[in-house]
């Protein structure tokens, strides 16, 4: 006997383990690759980033080829979209361009193009590369590669690398002379990229220049940043051309690396491209379907309930608190040991406190009570049968809660207004229940099964109305086999309940004397 | 500040008097010897009844069963030629539902209590037997009209209305504990230790008081009757211990609770059995259950009939 015993709650600890390593598991898989987190609210900010392209065209046909985001680490597109009337427009994914075309058009072309993208956190700015590119050597004449290899001594007296010792010798105020004899006084983010390269090239290191903007609110007209990215030891790394910064600047995205250009329009002339920077802010819940998307992590948000519609997932919210109040139910009941008034009475009341507010809901709950019972006394003095009866407290309590709505509005006391929302059913049979046990046990009795299953019923809604565990509990779901399992081994507890340390006090202070 | 503690016992202190808990029960035991498709045939006093007749057990007299609500009319002439009548409901507990008349005619009832119902009144309560308002679950019931039990006399100083019955704990066919319980004032006139019964443990051996209870307060005496509690002496104490060991047979419960009464002429009757019977035994014995279970598990024999197992334990129940 006692070993079968024995396997029951070993089978469920077993069970109870593997569904906490299950949770386990698929809590850091929704944190690392949904984004979820487990503060409720919490906020991915979403930057839309337009750019403006204006030309003039030249009445040949028009063909635009933009650089886009790279799409891979550091950014993640939620959406993009252009608005370009009249043209025809093809994504080239894997050169991350966008191409729009169109038969030759008159006057300034106005073209927009838009990119939702959220999240760099894996933008650490480098990106492994394992084949070595050539390096393009500067053809310089003899005198300007004697500056220049003066100018590579000079950087020895600088800090850092050998990338960021030169762009800090090039960008010193005042310039050194050297640096002058190099290159003019006033110097484009262009020509110090230039040259910062050239100079590494004579140091055999691989450069190669990436355009990009740094994500701002509300930033307008503004041209894309250049930045240099340098091969080092087998991976492409960024320098901020100014002060030499290693790595992704934050909140930066890149648009373009290399020599390929950001802007091509052929059959117009005088383009511009401005860009803008919104942001705005989302639920990181809902951005986790198009971040499982790109983590190429679909297939178990495809079968998840975040898939389901916004209504769907809202019931299911709404459900998912259930096991946890039942798990307080269980708690409360054996192994506290509390008499409540039907098992699962108090979390149906402390569901409704949730809908009315907890004071509101209170003092409503009393009322009807109070009311109920006492219209019940009037009852139990004319005999009727039990179903006639039980039906009668029904309507007395609906007329109660009518009664309550229309003196709430009349008085502008809100509280009583929130009266629907308490089950009607179960409210009967709790004034029923207690006032079978007041004539039978005693009104102390019935007063307290009241009063405890209101306790409980507290208990659990202060539970269950903390935004934060609603939160988990619906964002992580697999908890709820945690919870299951715990229940199950709950029914195999066989301590002394709480409520029997003090029944059966007197069986131990006795022995004492 | 930290006085109210002193209340509460040790979980370890209480195992180390073998204290038996609520879970322990209903895992260890009620879900281990007791199978639920047992249960019907205590939950349902009719059945009880005629198994025990069966077995040659005395219980109460049976004047008749009211099955739908419109044999309820046909009361009186259900008890024509009775002076006095119970009614029960099948599957009630914890002694609900009962009524207890003490002479009627056409028009009034009086109850045990004293109190005066009419016809009306005892035909509602009847009805609201069969509608299911005291059985488990709310299920529709039966109603049982019996004979009344007049206990013995000599118990009549220890009780104030009620019928004193006495509860024995039958484990394995094996009489495990008992206790005598006597309605007072304020139980009202009903035999439950929650509602203000007393209970007095009884010594397995010999039917002898061993201390008393109220409300799990020690008493020494009756609180309506300034009966001595101490003196309580179980007559016939064998053969109500058979009454409870034969339960076993009839059932096949591995642990159960049988009520006994004695009847003046008829001597021990079986009025009920119950197959969750409750753990206030332990409060009013002044000692814990596991205890004699343990022993029952480990030591006693089986294969006995009912007689032996009683002589059994009147012989070694109360050596360790």
């Amino acid at each position: 006997m006692l070993k079968k015993f024995v396997t029951v709650r070993f089978v469920l600890s077993i069970c109870l383990f593997f569904s906490v390593l299950f949770a386990g598991y698929s809590i850091y898989y929704k944190i690392k690759y949904w984004g979820f987190n487990f503060a409720p609210k919490q906020t991915t900010d979403v930057w839309t980033i337009e750019a403006h392209i204006s030309f003039e065209p030249t009445g040949d046909p028009i063909k635009i080829s933009m650089a886009t985001p790279t799409v891979s680490d550091e950014y993640k597109i939620l959406d993009e979209d252009a608005v370009a009337p009249g043209y025809k427009i093809n994504k080239d994914r894997k050169n991350n361009r966008v191409v729009l075309s169109s038969s030759p058009k008159e006057g300034t072309q106005n073209i927009y193009y838009r990119i939702l993208v959220f999240d760099n956190e894996y933008g650490k700015g480098k990106i492994r590369s394992p084949i070595r590119p050539e390096v393009e050597k500067p053809i310089f004449d003899e005198q300007r590669l004697t500056v220049a290899q003066e100018l590579l001594k000079l950087s020895d007296r600088q800090e850092g690398d050998d990338v960021q010792r030169i762009i800090r010798l090039l960008n010193q105020t005042p310039p050194d002379p050297t640096v002058l004899a190099f290159m003019p006084m006033k110097k484009s983010q262009k020509e110090i990229t230039e040259a910062v390269s050239s100079l590494l090239a004579l140091k055999n290191i691989p450069t190669r220049t990436a355009r990009g903007i740094k994500l701002e609110e509300n930033k307008k007209s503004f041209t894309p940043d250049l930045m240099l990215e340098a091969y080092m030891n087998g991976r492409w790394i960024l320098y901020n051309i100014q002060t030499g910064k290693k790595g992704l600047p934050e909140n930066f995205v890149i648009f373009q690396r290399g020599g390929v250009s950001l802007l091509d329009v052929e059959g117009g002339s005088d383009s511009v491209i401005k860009f803008t920077v919104l942001k705005s802010i989302s639920s990181s819940l809902s951005l986790a379907g198009p971040r499982a998307k790109l983590a190429e992590m679909k297939n178990w948000y495809d079968n998840s309930i975040y898939s389901l519609p916004l209504m769907e997932q809202n019931t299911l919210k709404w459900l998912m608190i259930f096991p946890l109040a039942i798990l307080i139910i269980v708690l409360m009941r054996n192994v506290v040991g509390v008499v409540t008034m039907g098992t699962f009475t108090p979390m149906l009341i402390s569901m409704s406190l949730i809908k009315t507010g907890f004071l509101p809901g209170l003092v409503c709950f009393g009322i009807i009570i109070t009311l109920g019972l006492a219209l019940r006394a009037v009852l139990s003095k004319l005999n009727l049968l039990l179903v006639p009866r039980i039906s009668a407290v029904v309507i007395f309590v609906i007329l109660i809660m009518q009664g309550l709505m229309i003196m709430g509005y009349r008085m502008k006391f809100d509280v009583a207004s929130s009266a629907a929302f308490f089950p009607i059913i179960i409210m009967a049979w709790i004034i029923e229940r207690a006032s079978i046990t007041w004539e039978e046990d005693g009104p102390v009795n019935a007063t307290r099964e009241i009063i405890f299953t209101v306790l409980v019923a507290i208990i659990t809604y202060f539970v269950i109305s903390s935004e934060y565990i609603r939160h988990i509990m619906f964002a992580f779901n697999e908890l709820n086999l945690v919870i299951l399992f715990i229940v199950m081994l709950l029914g195999t507890y066989t301590g002394y309940r709480l409520t029997e340390l003090r029944r059966f006090a007197p069986l131990v202070q006795k022995k004492g004397k | 500040m930290f006085g109210w503690l002193k209340s509460f016992a040790s979980p370890s202190s209480l195992r180390a008097a073998g204290v038996l808990g609520m879970n322990r029960r209903n895992f260890n035991v009620i879900s281990k010897y007791n199978n639920r498709r047992l249960y019907p045939l205590v939950d349902d006093k009719v059945q009880t009844k005629k198994l025990a007749n069966k077995i040659g057990i005395n219980t109460p007299g049976l004047i008749g069963v009211i099955e739908v609500q419109n044999q309820v009319q046909n009361l009186l002439d259900l008890v024509r030629g009775y002076d006095e009548f119970v009614v029960k409901p099948a599957h009630g507990s914890g002694g609900k539902g009962v009524l207890v008349i003490k002479s009627f005619n056409e028009e009034k009832f009086i109850t045990a209590s004293g109190k005066t119902l009419t016809f009306n009144e005892v035909y509602q309560h009847i009805s609201n037997i069969l509608s299911g308002l005291y059985s488990l679950g709310g299920k529709y019931d039966i109603a049982l009209i019996e004979e009344l039990v007049h206990f013995s006399g000599m118990f009549s100083e220890y009780s104030y209305q009620g019928v004193p019955d006495v509860r024995v704990i039958v484990y394995k066919g094996y009489p495990a504990m008992a206790m005598m319980r006597l309605s007072t004032k304020a139980s009202g006139g009903r035999a439950n230790l929650h509602q203000g019964a007393v209970g007095v443990g009884l010594d397995i051996t010999n039917g002898k008081s061993l201390e008393a209870v109220m409300y799990n307060k020690p008493i020494k005496f009756h609180p309506d009757t300034q009966a001595d509690l101490s003196t309580l002496n179980i007559p016939f104490w064998r053969e109500h211990l058979i009454i409870a060991a034969k339960g076993y047979e009839m059932t096949g419960l591995g642990y159960l609770g049988a009520d006994i009464v004695l009847d003046e002429s008829r001597g021990p009757m079986m009025l009920e059995l119950n197959a969750r019977p409750g753990l206030a035994i332990q409060i009013a014995n002044g000692k814990g259950l596991a205890l004699p279970l343990k022993k029952i598990d480990k030591y006693y024999p089986s294969g006995l009939s009912p007689e032996e197992r009683v002589d059994y334990v009147l012989t070694h129940g109360g050596s360790r």
